[in-house]
C-alpha cells in the first residue's frame, strides 16, 4: 500500500491509527524536560513548556536532543548530540549518533516539516523533499524551479542512494529509525542522521508548533525562533481565554463518513484541543485516545442532525459536492444553515493545502479562524486565513 | 427435492430471514424502540426525526443492500463453481473482483485529472451507473480472459491457477496506477476496497437492484444449461445445447453479479465460496432451478447476519464486513463439509 505524504496527514488527522495513550513508560531514561544549566551555545537555550515528544540538554558548546520513540507500545528515548562544526565528541556519548551544528542542508518529508523550517527562517536550507509536488513555501517552490531541490521520495519510495548521495545535515522523518522499513536503517548506518518529527502525536495545538525547536536546535537559531514562538503562544493564549469561556457553545462534527465509518478525533487529540479552546461543544471530547474513534454513521447521525457546525468536511469544495457525495448530508442542520468549513482556504494553484504547512506553526490562527466561525461577535471582524465557508 | 421435509425447511428458512433482516433494522449503535422502527418502517408517523432518519436512510437501505449483495455474491459464486467445475472457484478467487476493482480504479483515478472527478462528482446518479458499468466490464474482460486461455488447457486446477495469475496482475496495474495517482483520489480508492454495506444510498439502490435483479433472472434462466454443464460438455451437446452459448451467458450473468456489487460495496470476500456449498448441503440438491434462488435465500441470510454482527453490540464502531463474512462463513463451511466428507456435485 503507498501512503503518500499529504495523504498519511489526512490518515493522521481524519485517523485510522489510533495512536496509544502517549506515556513514557521507562522512567529512567525519560527526558529531562527542565532544561540544564550552563551556559549553552552561543544561540541561546531553549525551555520546551507543550510538547512532550522531546527535549534539548544545553550544555557547554554542545546540545543534546532527546526524542521520544515509539515503536507499537513501547516507548523508549532516542539521543542526538548537536556538535558544532569540528569540536571534538565529548566523552559519555558512546554510539550517540552526531550531528554537525548549524545543519547547513535539510531533506524533509512532509509539509509541516516544510511549514517548521519556514518559520525558523532556513526553508533555504531544505535540499531534499519527499515529494515536489504539493509545496507552499515561496522559497521552496522558487529553489525547486531552479532545479536545487530534490525529490527524495517517502515511505517505501524512499530514495536511499540519491540521500546518501546528497549526505544532507539531517533527514527529518515522519516515523522513527526502526520502523516500517529497513531503509531507515541503512541511511543511519550511511550516516545521515534521521530525526523523526513526531508533532502529530502531540495532544495541544501550542505542542505541536513547539516542535519548530527541534530545528531551531539543529540549525543554532534559538535566538530568533524563541520569541517568534513566544509571541504564537501569547496570542494563542490570548485567544483561547476568549473562546473558552464563550457562553453558549455551539456543537461541532468534524470530517465525513465514507461507507459508513465516520472517524472523528477523540477526545486526546489537538483537533479536540482546538475546538474546546474556540468555544465549541465536541459530543466525543471525553472518549480516550490520541488519534481518531472509527463509528458507525449511525452512531454520529444523531449528532450531525442538529450539530449547528460541520467543521473539515473532506475533500469538497461546494454543497453540491457534498450532497453529491451522499444525499444524506443534505438533511443535517449545518447543512441547511450553511455553516459548513472547511480549512482549504488556503489552497494554492497546484492543489497544495498550506493549512497542513504553515498550519502546523501557526494554531494561533487557526484558533481565531474557528473562534470567528463559531463566536461571530467575540473576536473583531475580519476574513478567515484557512478556513472557507461552503456554499 | 421432494417430501415434507425440504418445503418445511425452506418455510423456516424464509421465516429467518425475515427475522434477521428486521432485526438488523431494529438493532444499531442507536437505541431505537422496536415500537418506533416498525411505526418508522410502515410509514406510521414517529415522534422523533432523528430515528426516522437512521431507520429510513441509514438502516434499510444498509439491510437492502446486504439482501442484493447476498443474493448476487452466492449465485455468481454459485454459477463460477458450475462453469468452472471447480469447488473452490468464486468471483474473488478467479479474479473477477479484482477485475472489477481495475474497472472502479479506472473511474476513481481517472487519471488524476481534477477535471475528471468533478465532472464524475457532478455526474451524481449517472456517475455510480459510470462505476457499476465499469465494474461489469472489468469483471466480464477478466472472466473471458481466464475462460479463453483455460479452454486451451481442460484442466480445472490450471484454470484456477490462471485465474490467480491474472488476479494477480490486475491488483498490480491498479498498484501501479495508485503509485501515480493524486493522494485524495488514493483516499478514497482504499476506503472503497475495505468493502462495506453502508454506503448504498436510498436513491442508489434501485440501481444496485436492477443490476443483480438482471443478473440473478439471467441465472435462473440458464439453470439448465448449468445443470448440464456440470455433467460435461459432451453431455450439453447430447442435450442439444450450445456449450459457447451457455458460457456466454453465464459469463454476462456473473459479471453483472460481481461486477455490479463491488462497484457499490467494494470487493466482499468469502460469501461466493460459502454459500453455494452450505446451499448444496442445506438442500441436498444439485438442480440449479433450486439452487439458484436457494443460494439468494441462503446468501442473504449469512450477510444480513454478518452485518448485524458487524455492528458490534452496546459500540459505536464498526467492523469491515469483510472480517465477519469469513470468520463466520469459513466454519460453517468446514462443518458442513466434514459431516459429508467428499464432494460429489463435481
Amino acid at each position: 500500500m503507498i501512503i503518500h505524504r499529504r495523504f498519511f496527514f489526512g490518515i493522521v488527522f481524519s485517523a485510522i491509527v489510533l495512536v496509544p495513550a502517549f506515556s513514557c513508560r521507562d522512567k529512567t531514561r525519560q527526558p529531562a524536560l527542565e532544561q540544564a544549566s550552563g551556559t549553552g551555545t552561543s544561540s541561546g537555550t531553549t525551555v520546551i513548556r507543550y510538547a512532550k515528544g522531546f527535549s534539548i540538554d544545553y550544555h557547554d558548546h554542545y546540545k543534546v536532543l532527546h526524542l521520544l520513540n515509539r515503536t507499537g507500545d513501547k516507548t523508549d528515548t532516542l539521543h542526538y548530540l548537536l556538535l558544532p562544526e569540528g569540536a571534538v565528541i565529548p566523552s559519555g556519548y558512546p554510539g550517540t549518533p552526531v550531528i554537525r551544528t548549524p545543519v547547513k542542508s535539510l531533506a524533509v518529508l512532509s509539509s509541516s516539516h516544510v511549514g517548521l523550517t519556514e518559520f525558523a527562517g532556513v526553508a533555504d536550507r531544505i535540499t531534499g523533499l519527499g515529494s515536489l509536488q504539493y509545496i507552499n513555501s515561496p522559497v521552496v517552490r522558487q529553489r525547486i524551479r531552479s532545479g536545487i531541490v530534490k525529490e527524495v521520495g517517502v515511505d517505501n519510495s524512499l530514495n536511499i542512494e540519491l540521500l546518501i548521495a546528497m549526505h544532507p545535515g539531517a533527514l527529518l522523518t515522519m516515523s522513527n529509525p526502526d520502523a516500517a522499513t529497513g531503509k531507515n536503517r541503512t541511511l543511519a548506518d550511511a550516516g545521515v542522521p534521521l530525526i523523526p518529527i513526531a508533532e502529530w502525536l502531540e495532544t495541544t495545538p501550542l505542542g505541536r508548533a513547539e516542535w519548530v525547536k527541534v530545528i531551531a536546535a539543529l540549525v543554532d537559531r534559538e535566538d530568533i525562533v524563541n520569541p517568534r514562538f513566544d509571541s504564537v503562544e501569547k496570542e494563542y493564549l490570548r485567544l483561547a481565554r476568549i473562546g473558552s469561556t464563550a457562553t453558549g457553545k455551539p456543537s461541532v462534527i468534524i470530517g465525513m463518513p465514507y461507507k459508513g465509518s465516520w472517524f472523528m478525533p477523540a477526545g486526546g487529540s489537538y483537533m479536540v484541543r482546538l475546538l474546546h479552546d474556540a468555544g465549541a461543544a465536541y459530543h466525543w471530547e471525553d472518549t480516550k485516545g490520541t488519534g481518531s474513534l472509527s463509528l458507525n454513521f449511525e452512531a454520529v447521525a444523531p449528532e450531525a442532525l442538529k450539530a449547528g457546525y460541520w467543521i473539515n468536511a473532506g475533500s469538497v469544495n461546494s454543497k453540491a459536492e457534498i450532497s453529491a457525495r451522499d444525499p444524506r448530508f443534505a438533511r443535517f442542520h449545518s447543512f441547511q444553515a450553511g455553516t459548513i468549513y472547511n480549512n482549504t482556504r488556503r489552497t494554492n494553484d497546484i492543489g497544495s493545502n498550506d493549512y497542513w504547512e504553515s498550519g502546523t506553526i501557526n494554531p494561533q490562527l487557526i484558533l481565531a479562524d474557528l473562534i470567528r466561525i463559531l463566536h461571530p461577535d467575540l473576536l473583531p471582524r475580519d476574513s478567515l486565513y484557512y478556513y472557507k465557508q461552503l456554499n | 427435492m421432494s417430501g415434507i421435509y425440504p418445503k418445511i425447511r425452506l418455510i423456516g428458512l424464509l421465516l429467518l430471514l425475515l427475522l434477521v433482516f428486521l432485526l438488523d433494522i431494529a438493532v444499531g449503535p442507536v437505541k431505537i424502540p422496536l415500537g418506533d422502527v416498525f411505526r418508522i418502517l410502515f410509514s406510521f408517523p414517529s415522534g422523533d426525526s432523528t430515528w426516522q432518519f437512521i431507520v429510513q436512510q441509514i438502516r434499510l437501505p444498509k439491510a437492502c443492500t446486504a439482501v442484493l449483495a447476498g443474493c448476487g455474491l452466492s449465485v455468481s459464486g454459485l454459477q463460477m463453481q458450475t462453469l468452472f467445475r471447480n469447488p473452490l472457484a468464486d468471483p474473488s478467487v478467479l479474479g473477477i473482483t479484482s477485475g472489477s476493482s481495475l474497472g472502479v480504479a479506472t473511474v476513481m483515478l481517472a487519471g488524476g485529472n481534477v477535471a475528471t472527478l468533478y465532472a464524475i462528482r457532478e455526474l451524481g446518479l449517472s456517475g455510480s451507473w459510470l462505476i457499476t458499468a465499469a465494474a461489469c466490464l472489468g469483471a466480464g474482460i477478466v472472466m473471458l480472459l481466464v475462460l479463453v486461455l483455460s479452454a486451451r488447457l481442460r484442466d480445472n486446477v490450471m484454470m484456477l491457477i490462471i485465474g490467480i495469475m491474472i488476479g494477480s496482475v490486475t491488483l498490480s496495474i491498479i498498484s501501479i496506477w495508485q503509485y501515480f495517482s493524486a493522494p485524495e483520489l488514493v483516499k478514497d480508492y482504499l476506503l472503497w476496497t475495505f468493502g462495506s454495506l453502508g454506503g448504498v444510498t436510498n436513491s442508489q439502490l434501485p440501481i444496485l437492484g436492477s443490476v443483480i435483479g438482471a443478473g440473478v433472472i439471467m441465472a435462473w434462466l440458464s439453470s439448465k444449461m448449468l445443470d448440464a454443464l456440470l455433467l460435461g460438455e459432451n453431455y450439453a451437446r447430447s442435450m442439444g445445447l450450445n456449450p459457447q452459448r451457455a458460457r456466454l451467458m453465464i459469463i454476462c450473468s456473473s459479471s453483472l453479479l460481481a461486477g455490479g456489487i463491488t462497484a457499490f460495496c467494494g470487493p466482499i470476500g468469502f460469501v461466493g465460496i460459502a454459500v453455494p456449498h452450505i446451499t448444496r448441503q442445506l438442500f441436498r440438491a444439485s438442480s440449479h432451478r433450486v439452487l439458484v434462488p436457494a443460494c439468494c435465500l441462503t446468501g442473504t441470510l449469512l450477510l444480513l447476519l454478518c452485518d448485524l454482527l458487524s455492528q458490534l453490540p452496546a459500540s459505536q464502531t464498526i467492523l469491515p464486513i469483510n472480517i465477519i463474512t469469513a470468520l463466520i462463513g469459513a466454519p460453517v463451511v468446514i462443518t458442513l463439509l466434514l459431516r459429508q466428507k467428499n464432494i460429489n456435485a463435481y
